[in-house]
């Protein structure tokens, strides 16, 4: 059984393993390696172009944020799972460790 | 004037047809055909929310959620000459008499409440500050999750479910909620919420 990390609000569904990649500012997005998950505090408007051009981000998890946010709507037309309000995201999760998110249900586990 | 196209403007007009409380709104789509509308719309307020819209533009439109009437005459000549369509509405303030605010999404079977107790909408939709999120089942109005803190008693949220049960589903819905009753904003489309179905 694999063991649970965290949960979030499901904003937009799908199973996906990956390395986490903490992002803190804008500017280190530019770093992301192809199949990471972003997790962040939240996708403002300022990463919204990021997400519409670039295939490289596997999954998204925020510390804040909900179903009807933009930053959901958009992942959802992007197809990329999304896990919102995964309370403590970003200091829980540390850079390179591998994930199972469940944005069906909205938990993070170890893998 | 043919309103298609301007994305809020028809959300305003289709809460409307849905019998829902608006704040008292008029539309400008031309300063100076419709100025003595301005005027007879500033009389009597000390403040005013000016939103705006474009036709065809989905992205950030500039807006002023508290104007003083000495501005918003200036403002609105200003905008609608760079083509902008301007919503006069109501100033309901931000803090004194409301309750909370947030975006009521309609699922095939279920109506999602996202709810933020201070600030602007804007702070919720574009900065991920939910503080409350509430699920109902349509059919019996009960509530089937919760996640975050009560920010008020579910009694007046089921009323305000009830107010939006029939809505068709894949609609969100902004409201803000004060002590004289739920006021709504906009009524927009979301069809990736088909996604969320479980």
């Amino acid at each position: 059984m694999q063991k649970i990390i965290l949960k979030g609000i499901p904003a937009s569904p799908g199973w996906i393993q990956g390395k986490v990649k903490v992002i803190k500012t804008l500017a280190e997005i530019q770093n992301l390696g192809t199949g990471e998950i972003v997790v962040t505090s939240f996708l403002t408007p300022d990463f919204i172009p990021f997400i519409r051009s670039n295939s490289r981000i596997s999954g998204i998890i925020t510390d804040k944020g909900g179903s009807t946010c933009h930053a959901a709507i958009i992942a959802r037309e992007f197809k990329i799972p999304y896990i919102a309000a995964a309370i403590g995201a970003t200091k829980k999760l540390k850079n390179n460790t591998i994930i199972t998110m469940d944005s069906e249900t909205g938990i993070i586990y170890a893998a | 004037m043919q309103l298609k196209g301007f994305k809020k403007i028809e959300g305003i007009k289709e809460l409307q047809t849905y019998n829902l409380p608006i704040p008292d709104t008029i539309f400008i789509f031309n300063f100076k055909k419709q100025e003595k509308e301005i005027d007879k719309f500033l009389k009597n307020k000390e403040n005013i929310t000016i939103r705006t819209d474009k036709r065809g533009n989905t992205d950030f439109c500039p807006h002023i959620l508290r104007c003083p009437k000495s501005k918003a005459k200036p403002f609105i000549k200003k905008i609608t000459a760079k083509g902008y369509a301007t919503i006069l509405q109501e100033y309901l303030p931000i803090r004194k008499n409301r309750i909370l605010s947030g975006n009521i999404l309609i699922l095939k079977n279920h109506i999602l409440m996202e709810l933020m107790g201070v600030g602007p909408l804007t702070w919720l939709n574009r900065e991920g500050r939910v503080e409350e999120q509430i699920k109902f089942r349509k059919d019996n109005l009960k509530e089937v999750e919760h996640l975050g803190k009560r920010l008020v008693r579910k009694k007046k949220l089921v009323n305000i479910v009830k107010m939006v049960k029939n809505i068709p589903p894949y609609k969100v819905l902004e409201f803000t909620l004060r002590l004289e009753g739920p006021f709504f904003w906009q009524i927009k489309e979301d069809k990736t919420a088909k996604l969320l179905e479980s």
